[in-house]
Protein backbone atom coordinates (compact mmCIF):
# COMPACT_ATOMS: atom_id res chain seq x y z
CA UNK A 1 0.00 0.00 0.00
CA UNK A 2 2.99 2.50 1.00
CA UNK A 3 4.47 2.04 -2.45
CA UNK A 4 1.22 2.65 -4.16
CA UNK A 5 0.94 5.60 -2.29
CA UNK A 6 4.50 6.69 -2.79
CA UNK A 7 3.61 6.08 -7.03
CA UNK A 8 0.54 8.03 -7.13
CA UNK A 9 2.63 11.19 -5.36
CA UNK A 10 5.17 10.67 -7.71
CA UNK A 11 2.59 10.55 -10.89
CA UNK A 12 1.15 13.57 -9.50
CA UNK A 13 4.25 15.32 -9.12
CA UNK A 14 4.85 14.45 -12.58
CA UNK A 15 1.33 15.52 -14.48
CA UNK A 16 1.96 19.11 -11.82
CA UNK A 17 5.22 20.12 -13.38
CA UNK A 18 4.29 18.85 -16.86
CA UNK A 19 1.13 21.01 -16.85
CA UNK A 20 3.15 23.89 -15.43
CA UNK A 21 5.33 23.41 -18.08
CA UNK A 22 2.81 23.39 -21.14
CA UNK A 23 5.43 24.25 -23.72
CA UNK A 24 7.16 20.91 -23.07
CA UNK A 25 3.85 19.15 -23.95
CA UNK A 26 2.69 21.45 -26.74
CA UNK A 27 5.88 21.12 -28.38
CA UNK A 28 5.39 17.37 -28.14
CA UNK A 29 2.22 17.36 -29.53
CA UNK A 30 3.19 19.84 -32.33
CA UNK A 31 5.96 17.57 -33.19
CA UNK A 32 3.26 14.82 -33.82
CA UNK A 33 0.89 16.78 -35.60
CA UNK A 34 3.85 17.97 -38.09
CA UNK A 35 4.97 14.20 -38.07
CA UNK A 36 1.28 13.25 -39.74
CA UNK A 37 1.29 15.62 -42.20
CA UNK A 38 4.94 14.75 -43.37
CA UNK A 39 3.58 11.29 -43.71
CA UNK A 40 1.00 13.08 -45.92
CA UNK A 41 3.16 15.15 -48.21
CA UNK A 42 5.01 11.72 -48.57
CA UNK A 43 2.30 9.78 -49.87
CA UNK A 44 0.92 12.41 -52.06
CA UNK A 45 -2.72 12.99 -52.95
CA UNK A 46 -3.55 8.89 -52.92
CA UNK A 47 -6.47 8.85 -50.89
CA UNK A 48 -6.64 5.34 -51.16
CA UNK A 49 -3.42 5.01 -49.92
CA UNK A 50 -2.97 7.30 -46.98
CA UNK A 51 -6.18 5.53 -45.91
CA UNK A 52 -4.31 2.31 -46.67
CA UNK A 53 -1.65 3.58 -44.44
CA UNK A 54 -3.23 5.63 -42.00
CA UNK A 55 -2.28 3.11 -39.09
CA UNK A 56 0.96 2.80 -39.26
CA UNK A 57 1.18 7.01 -39.49
CA UNK A 58 -0.86 7.44 -36.85
CA UNK A 59 1.64 4.50 -34.85
CA UNK A 60 5.08 6.20 -36.03
CA UNK A 61 4.07 9.72 -35.23
CA UNK A 62 2.78 8.09 -31.08
CA UNK A 63 6.72 6.10 -31.43
CA UNK A 64 8.73 9.43 -32.99
CA UNK A 65 6.43 11.77 -29.83
CA UNK A 66 6.93 9.31 -27.57
CA UNK A 67 10.98 9.53 -27.46
CA UNK A 68 10.98 13.20 -27.87
CA UNK A 69 8.34 12.85 -24.33
CA UNK A 70 10.21 10.16 -22.81
CA UNK A 71 13.69 12.22 -22.72
CA UNK A 72 11.68 15.32 -21.54
CA UNK A 73 10.99 13.73 -18.68
CA UNK A 74 14.00 12.36 -17.34
CA UNK A 75 16.06 15.59 -18.18
CA UNK A 76 13.41 17.41 -15.56
CA UNK A 77 14.68 14.79 -12.95
CA UNK A 78 17.86 15.99 -13.79
CA UNK A 79 17.36 19.56 -13.02
CA UNK A 80 18.90 20.15 -9.36
CA UNK A 81 19.62 17.07 -9.45
CA UNK A 82 16.30 16.10 -8.44
CA UNK A 83 16.16 12.37 -8.91
CA UNK A 84 19.03 12.17 -6.55
CA UNK A 85 16.68 13.50 -3.92
CA UNK A 86 13.93 10.94 -4.52
CA UNK A 87 17.01 8.44 -4.22
CA UNK A 88 17.72 9.38 -0.80
CA UNK A 89 14.22 9.49 0.10
CA UNK A 90 12.72 5.74 1.85
CA UNK A 91 11.14 5.13 -1.73
CA UNK A 92 11.35 2.02 -3.19
CA UNK A 93 13.14 2.04 -6.67
CA UNK A 94 9.91 0.09 -8.29
CA UNK A 95 7.86 3.10 -7.15
CA UNK A 96 10.19 5.49 -8.85
CA UNK A 97 9.76 3.63 -11.90
CA UNK A 98 6.31 2.84 -12.08
CA UNK A 99 5.76 6.57 -11.06
CA UNK A 100 7.49 7.96 -14.04
CA UNK A 101 6.28 4.60 -16.68
CA UNK A 102 2.57 5.47 -15.56
CA UNK A 103 2.92 9.48 -16.08
CA UNK A 104 4.72 8.98 -19.64
CA UNK A 105 2.03 6.69 -20.45
CA UNK A 106 -1.01 9.18 -19.35
CA UNK A 107 0.67 11.62 -21.31
CA UNK A 108 1.41 9.59 -24.45
CA UNK A 109 -2.14 8.91 -23.98
CA UNK A 110 -3.44 12.33 -23.69
CA UNK A 111 -1.49 12.71 -27.01
CA UNK A 112 -4.31 10.28 -28.57
CA UNK A 113 -7.62 12.68 -28.79
CA UNK A 114 -5.64 15.47 -30.51
CA UNK A 115 -3.26 13.13 -32.97
CA UNK A 116 -6.29 10.75 -33.68
CA UNK A 117 -8.98 13.31 -35.36
CA UNK A 118 -5.97 15.10 -37.34
CA UNK A 119 -4.88 11.73 -38.72
CA UNK A 120 -8.37 10.79 -39.62
CA UNK A 121 -9.08 14.29 -41.06
CA UNK A 122 -5.45 14.50 -43.30
CA UNK A 123 -5.67 10.53 -44.62
CA UNK A 124 -9.61 10.72 -45.52
CA UNK A 125 -10.19 8.21 -42.73
CA UNK A 126 -14.25 7.15 -42.43
CA UNK A 127 -14.51 7.18 -38.90
CA UNK A 128 -17.07 7.52 -36.30
CA UNK A 129 -17.17 8.25 -32.66
CA UNK A 130 -17.32 3.95 -31.83
CA UNK A 131 -14.34 3.82 -33.82
CA UNK A 132 -12.45 6.71 -32.66
CA UNK A 133 -13.12 5.32 -29.04
CA UNK A 134 -11.54 1.87 -30.33
CA UNK A 135 -8.80 3.90 -32.13
CA UNK A 136 -7.61 5.68 -29.00
CA UNK A 137 -8.34 2.32 -26.78
CA UNK A 138 -5.30 0.34 -28.60
CA UNK A 139 -3.37 4.30 -28.60
CA UNK A 140 -3.38 3.50 -24.60
CA UNK A 141 -1.95 -0.16 -25.12
CA UNK A 142 0.74 0.74 -27.61
CA UNK A 143 1.93 4.17 -25.56
CA UNK A 144 1.94 1.88 -22.35
CA UNK A 145 3.90 -0.98 -24.51
CA UNK A 146 6.18 2.32 -25.68
CA UNK A 147 6.20 3.93 -22.21
CA UNK A 148 7.92 0.71 -20.29
CA UNK A 149 11.28 0.11 -22.12
CA UNK A 150 11.22 3.64 -22.88
CA UNK A 151 11.45 4.67 -19.35
CA UNK A 152 14.09 2.46 -18.50
CA UNK A 153 16.00 3.47 -21.25
CA UNK A 154 15.38 7.06 -20.74
CA UNK A 155 16.87 6.60 -17.19
CA UNK A 156 19.67 4.41 -18.53
CA UNK A 157 20.63 7.47 -20.94
CA UNK A 158 20.02 10.70 -19.15
CA UNK A 159 23.01 11.27 -17.94
CA UNK A 160 24.68 10.72 -21.37
CA UNK A 161 25.11 13.81 -23.87
CA UNK A 162 24.40 11.60 -26.63
CA UNK A 163 20.62 10.76 -25.14
CA UNK A 164 19.27 12.03 -28.10
CA UNK A 165 20.93 9.44 -30.52
CA UNK A 166 20.79 6.73 -27.94
CA UNK A 167 17.19 6.36 -26.52
CA UNK A 168 15.80 5.62 -30.23
CA UNK A 169 18.55 3.45 -30.93
CA UNK A 170 17.71 1.03 -27.99
CA UNK A 171 13.94 1.76 -28.25
CA UNK A 172 12.86 1.21 -31.66
CA UNK A 173 14.32 -2.16 -32.14
CA UNK A 174 12.69 -3.57 -28.78
CA UNK A 175 9.57 -2.19 -29.31
CA UNK A 176 8.81 -4.00 -32.88
CA UNK A 177 5.82 -6.63 -31.61
CA UNK A 178 4.33 -3.16 -30.02
CA UNK A 179 4.41 -1.33 -33.23
CA UNK A 180 3.56 -4.21 -35.25
CA UNK A 181 0.58 -5.03 -33.11
CA UNK A 182 -0.89 -1.87 -32.44
CA UNK A 183 -0.61 -0.80 -36.37
CA UNK A 184 -2.82 -4.10 -37.35
CA UNK A 185 -5.07 -3.52 -34.27
CA UNK A 186 -5.78 -0.08 -35.44
CA UNK A 187 -5.70 -0.84 -39.47
CA UNK A 188 -8.35 -3.47 -38.72
CA UNK A 189 -10.61 -0.88 -36.45
CA UNK A 190 -10.28 1.58 -39.05
CA UNK A 191 -10.84 -0.29 -42.62
CA UNK A 192 -13.01 -3.12 -40.97
CA UNK A 193 -12.09 -6.80 -39.45
CA UNK A 194 -13.86 -9.26 -41.57
CA UNK A 195 -11.70 -11.99 -40.43
CA UNK A 196 -12.21 -11.23 -36.47
CA UNK A 197 -8.19 -11.09 -35.97
CA UNK A 198 -8.76 -7.65 -33.77
CA UNK A 199 -9.03 -9.76 -30.34
CA UNK A 200 -5.92 -11.44 -31.38
CA UNK A 201 -3.70 -8.39 -32.31
CA UNK A 202 -4.98 -6.90 -28.90
CA UNK A 203 -4.07 -9.61 -26.89
CA UNK A 204 -0.71 -9.49 -28.57
CA UNK A 205 -0.58 -6.08 -27.50
CA UNK A 206 -1.37 -6.50 -24.01
CA UNK A 207 0.70 -9.49 -23.49
CA UNK A 208 4.04 -7.47 -24.95
CA UNK A 209 2.61 -4.46 -22.26
CA UNK A 210 2.93 -7.24 -19.42
CA UNK A 211 5.73 -8.45 -20.18
CA UNK A 212 7.87 -5.10 -20.68
CA UNK A 213 5.99 -3.70 -17.78
CA UNK A 214 7.27 -6.30 -15.62
CA UNK A 215 10.74 -6.44 -16.92
CA UNK A 216 11.46 -3.18 -16.75
CA UNK A 217 10.20 -2.61 -13.43
CA UNK A 218 12.58 -5.33 -12.18
CA UNK A 219 15.45 -3.83 -13.99
CA UNK A 220 15.10 -0.33 -13.15
CA UNK A 221 16.53 -0.99 -9.53
CA UNK A 222 19.45 -2.28 -11.10
CA UNK A 223 19.76 0.99 -13.15
CA UNK A 224 19.19 3.60 -10.49
CA UNK A 225 21.39 1.63 -8.12
CA UNK A 226 24.55 1.12 -10.26
CA UNK A 227 24.12 4.54 -11.45
CA UNK A 228 24.54 5.81 -7.82
CA UNK B 1 21.17 -1.90 17.19
CA UNK B 2 24.81 -0.74 16.76
CA UNK B 3 26.27 2.11 19.50
CA UNK B 4 28.00 3.97 16.40
CA UNK B 5 25.86 6.04 14.48
CA UNK B 6 28.68 6.04 11.88
CA UNK B 7 31.44 3.43 11.51
CA UNK B 8 33.80 2.66 8.28
CA UNK B 9 36.63 1.00 8.03
CA UNK B 10 39.66 1.28 4.93
CA UNK B 11 37.14 3.03 3.28
CA UNK B 12 38.10 4.11 -0.19
CA UNK B 13 36.54 5.64 -3.33
CA UNK B 14 37.93 5.78 -6.68
CA UNK B 15 37.04 7.44 -10.11
CA UNK B 16 39.01 5.90 -13.02
CA UNK B 17 42.30 5.37 -11.43
CA UNK B 18 42.69 8.13 -9.01
CA UNK B 19 41.71 7.78 -5.50
CA UNK B 20 39.81 10.70 -4.41
CA UNK B 21 39.63 8.85 -0.65
CA UNK B 22 41.79 6.39 0.78
CA UNK B 23 42.08 4.16 3.69
CA UNK B 24 39.75 6.00 5.82
CA UNK B 25 38.61 4.73 9.38
CA UNK B 26 35.88 6.84 10.83
CA UNK B 27 33.07 5.93 13.84
CA UNK B 28 30.97 8.43 15.15
CA UNK B 29 29.00 8.00 18.27
CA UNK B 30 25.00 8.56 18.26
CA UNK B 31 24.72 11.82 19.18
CA UNK B 32 27.98 13.14 17.76
CA UNK B 33 28.55 15.71 15.69
CA UNK B 34 31.51 16.01 13.37
CA UNK B 35 32.82 18.66 11.02
CA UNK B 36 34.98 17.46 8.00
CA UNK B 37 37.32 20.25 6.63
CA UNK B 38 39.99 20.57 4.33
CA UNK B 39 40.68 22.14 1.02
CA UNK B 40 39.06 21.81 -2.60
CA UNK B 41 39.38 17.94 -3.69
CA UNK B 42 40.22 16.56 -0.48
CA UNK B 43 37.13 14.18 -0.54
CA UNK B 44 34.93 15.85 1.94
CA UNK B 45 31.48 15.50 -0.23
CA UNK B 46 32.90 12.36 -1.58
CA UNK B 47 33.09 10.98 1.74
CA UNK B 48 29.79 12.50 2.51
CA UNK B 49 27.87 10.70 -0.64
CA UNK B 50 29.41 7.42 0.28
CA UNK B 51 28.05 7.57 3.14
CA UNK B 52 24.93 8.63 2.58
CA UNK B 53 24.46 5.64 0.11
CA UNK B 54 24.83 7.96 -2.64
CA UNK B 55 27.96 6.66 -4.33
CA UNK B 56 29.29 3.17 -3.75
CA UNK B 57 32.83 2.84 -2.25
CA UNK B 58 35.75 0.98 -3.95
CA UNK B 59 37.14 -0.42 -1.27
CA UNK B 60 36.06 -0.74 2.52
CA UNK B 61 32.47 -0.68 4.37
CA UNK B 62 30.37 1.62 5.56
CA UNK B 63 27.57 1.25 8.04
CA UNK B 64 25.06 3.46 9.48
CA UNK B 65 24.01 2.48 12.87
CA UNK B 66 24.98 -0.37 12.10
CA UNK B 67 23.34 -1.00 8.41
CA UNK B 68 25.09 -1.12 5.12
CA UNK B 69 23.33 2.19 3.04
CA UNK B 70 23.89 -0.02 -0.14
CA UNK B 71 22.39 -3.35 0.81
CA UNK B 72 20.15 -2.04 2.89
CA UNK B 73 19.27 0.76 1.41
CA UNK B 74 15.79 1.42 2.38
CA UNK B 75 16.20 0.79 5.69
CA UNK B 76 19.13 3.05 6.02
CA UNK B 77 17.14 5.67 4.19
CA UNK B 78 14.46 6.02 6.98
CA UNK B 79 17.85 7.09 9.34
CA UNK B 80 19.34 9.20 7.26
CA UNK B 81 18.89 12.56 5.20
CA UNK B 82 21.14 14.79 3.30
CA UNK B 83 21.45 18.62 2.77
CA UNK B 84 23.54 18.85 0.20
CA UNK B 85 24.67 22.05 -2.01
CA UNK B 86 22.67 20.64 -4.93
CA UNK B 87 19.33 21.24 -4.09
CA UNK B 88 17.10 18.53 -5.31
CA UNK B 89 14.19 20.82 -6.13
CA UNK B 90 11.77 20.91 -8.63
CA UNK B 91 11.89 24.04 -10.29
CA UNK B 92 7.91 24.01 -11.06
CA UNK B 93 6.42 22.85 -7.67
CA UNK B 94 5.98 25.40 -5.28
CA UNK B 95 7.65 25.11 -1.64
CA UNK B 96 4.33 24.16 -0.21
CA UNK B 97 4.13 21.36 -3.09
CA UNK B 98 7.35 20.63 -2.43
CA UNK B 99 7.20 20.13 1.40
CA UNK B 100 3.87 17.67 0.58
CA UNK B 101 6.11 15.38 -1.80
CA UNK B 102 8.66 14.96 0.84
CA UNK B 103 6.19 13.99 3.62
CA UNK B 104 3.76 11.43 1.25
CA UNK B 105 7.25 10.21 -0.28
CA UNK B 106 8.50 9.32 3.67
CA UNK B 107 5.34 8.43 4.58
CA UNK B 108 4.99 10.88 7.43
CA UNK B 109 1.43 12.26 8.20
CA UNK B 110 1.47 15.74 7.80
CA UNK B 111 -1.44 18.69 7.80
CA UNK B 112 -1.36 21.51 6.00
CA UNK B 113 -1.10 23.58 9.21
CA UNK B 114 1.75 21.47 10.29
CA UNK B 115 3.54 22.30 7.14
CA UNK B 116 3.00 25.51 7.10
CA UNK B 117 4.71 25.90 10.32
CA UNK B 118 7.71 24.24 9.46
CA UNK B 119 8.09 26.92 6.35
CA UNK B 120 7.40 29.83 9.06
CA UNK B 121 10.52 28.22 10.70
CA UNK B 122 12.57 29.06 8.10
CA UNK B 123 10.58 32.24 7.00
CA UNK B 124 9.30 31.33 3.63
CA UNK B 125 5.46 31.65 4.46
CA UNK B 126 5.11 34.72 2.15
CA UNK B 127 6.51 32.38 -0.40
CA UNK B 128 4.55 28.96 0.03
CA UNK B 129 2.67 29.38 -3.13
CA UNK B 130 5.47 30.23 -5.41
CA UNK B 131 7.25 28.13 -7.61
CA UNK B 132 10.89 27.38 -6.52
CA UNK B 133 12.28 27.99 -9.71
CA UNK B 134 12.60 31.88 -8.62
CA UNK B 135 13.56 31.01 -5.35
CA UNK B 136 17.27 32.89 -4.23
CA UNK B 137 19.69 29.91 -3.39
CA UNK B 138 19.39 31.41 0.08
CA UNK B 139 15.94 30.11 0.18
CA UNK B 140 16.19 27.56 -1.86
CA UNK B 141 18.78 26.06 1.18
CA UNK B 142 16.13 27.13 3.92
CA UNK B 143 13.42 25.01 2.52
CA UNK B 144 16.03 22.26 1.60
CA UNK B 145 16.81 21.96 5.43
CA UNK B 146 13.07 21.85 6.06
CA UNK B 147 13.33 18.21 4.68
CA UNK B 148 15.11 16.77 7.66
CA UNK B 149 12.65 18.16 9.95
CA UNK B 150 10.29 16.27 8.08
CA UNK B 151 11.87 13.37 7.51
CA UNK B 152 13.62 13.23 11.55
CA UNK B 153 16.16 10.84 10.47
CA UNK B 154 19.19 9.63 13.57
CA UNK B 155 21.77 11.32 11.06
CA UNK B 156 22.44 13.95 8.79
CA UNK B 157 24.78 15.00 6.27
CA UNK B 158 25.46 18.42 5.59
CA UNK B 159 27.29 19.69 2.95
CA UNK B 160 28.58 23.58 2.94
CA UNK B 161 25.19 24.15 4.94
CA UNK B 162 26.75 27.72 4.79
CA UNK B 163 27.16 28.47 1.25
CA UNK B 164 25.34 31.24 -0.76
CA UNK B 165 23.86 32.57 2.37
CA UNK B 166 23.53 35.92 3.84
CA UNK B 167 24.13 36.79 7.38
CA UNK B 168 20.95 36.72 8.25
CA UNK B 169 20.58 32.76 6.50
CA UNK B 170 23.67 31.85 8.14
CA UNK B 171 22.65 32.41 11.55
CA UNK B 172 19.21 30.54 10.78
CA UNK B 173 21.03 27.62 9.80
CA UNK B 174 24.25 27.68 12.68
CA UNK B 175 20.81 27.42 15.22
CA UNK B 176 19.19 24.94 12.99
CA UNK B 177 22.18 22.74 13.13
CA UNK B 178 22.85 23.90 17.09
CA UNK B 179 19.50 22.68 17.82
CA UNK B 180 20.23 19.17 15.93
CA UNK B 181 23.11 18.24 17.60
CA UNK B 182 21.02 19.46 20.93
CA UNK B 183 18.33 16.96 20.18
CA UNK B 184 20.55 14.12 20.06
CA UNK B 185 20.73 13.75 16.39
CA UNK B 186 23.87 13.06 14.98
CA UNK B 187 25.39 15.29 12.45
CA UNK B 188 28.15 15.32 10.09
CA UNK B 189 29.06 18.85 8.03
CA UNK B 190 31.41 19.61 5.46
CA UNK B 191 32.51 23.20 5.85
CA UNK B 192 34.62 25.78 5.04
CA UNK B 193 33.19 27.72 7.38
CA UNK B 194 35.47 26.49 9.89
CA UNK B 195 35.00 29.31 13.24
CA UNK B 196 31.31 28.95 12.81
CA UNK B 197 31.20 25.16 12.59
CA UNK B 198 33.41 24.40 14.92
CA UNK B 199 31.64 26.27 17.90
CA UNK B 200 28.69 23.66 16.66
CA UNK B 201 30.49 20.80 16.29
CA UNK B 202 32.40 18.45 19.04
CA UNK B 203 34.76 16.83 17.02
CA UNK B 204 36.56 17.34 13.55
CA UNK B 205 38.64 15.68 10.68
CA UNK B 206 41.05 17.63 8.65
CA UNK B 207 41.07 15.52 5.09
CA UNK B 208 43.73 15.94 2.58
CA UNK B 209 43.99 14.22 -0.72
CA UNK B 210 41.69 11.66 0.21
CA UNK B 211 42.92 10.65 3.52
CA UNK B 212 42.71 11.75 7.41
CA UNK B 213 45.32 14.01 8.02
CA UNK B 214 43.74 15.28 11.71
CA UNK B 215 41.18 14.16 14.06
CA UNK B 216 40.62 15.82 17.16
CA UNK B 217 38.39 18.35 19.18
CA UNK B 218 36.42 20.78 16.92
CA UNK B 219 37.34 23.54 19.12
CA UNK B 220 41.63 23.22 18.05
CA UNK B 221 40.84 22.53 14.65
CA UNK B 222 40.95 26.00 13.61
CA UNK B 223 44.97 25.95 14.85
CA UNK B 224 45.36 23.31 12.37
CA UNK B 225 44.47 25.24 9.59
CA UNK B 226 44.79 28.30 8.27
CA UNK B 227 41.69 30.38 7.85
CA UNK B 228 39.88 30.70 4.44
CA UNK B 229 40.25 34.12 3.14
Amino acid sequence: MRVLGQIATLVRKDLLLEWRGRTRGLSVVLFGIVTLLLFSFAVGPDSAALRAGAAGFLVLALLLSSTLALSEGFRLEHENHALEGLLLAPVEPMALYYGKALSNTLFLILLAPILTPVAVILYAVDAGPATLVQVIGLWALAAAGLSAPGTLFAAMTSRLRSQDVLLPLLLFPLVVPVLLGSVKAIALVLGGDPMGQLSSWTVLLGAFDVIYWTLSGVLFTHVVEEGV
Amino acid sequence: MSSSAIRCESLGRRFGRRWVLAHVDLEVARGDSLLLAGSNGSGKTTLLRVLAGLSRPSAGTVRILGRDPHSERLACRRLLSMVSHRSYLYDGLTAFETLRVWARLGGVAYADGELENLLDEVALTPHRDLPVGGFSSGMRKRLTLLRTRIEKPDVIFLDEPLAALDSGGKKLVERWIAREVEHGTTVVVASHAIPRMSRICRRALLLEEGQIAWEGSAADLPSQMEEPA
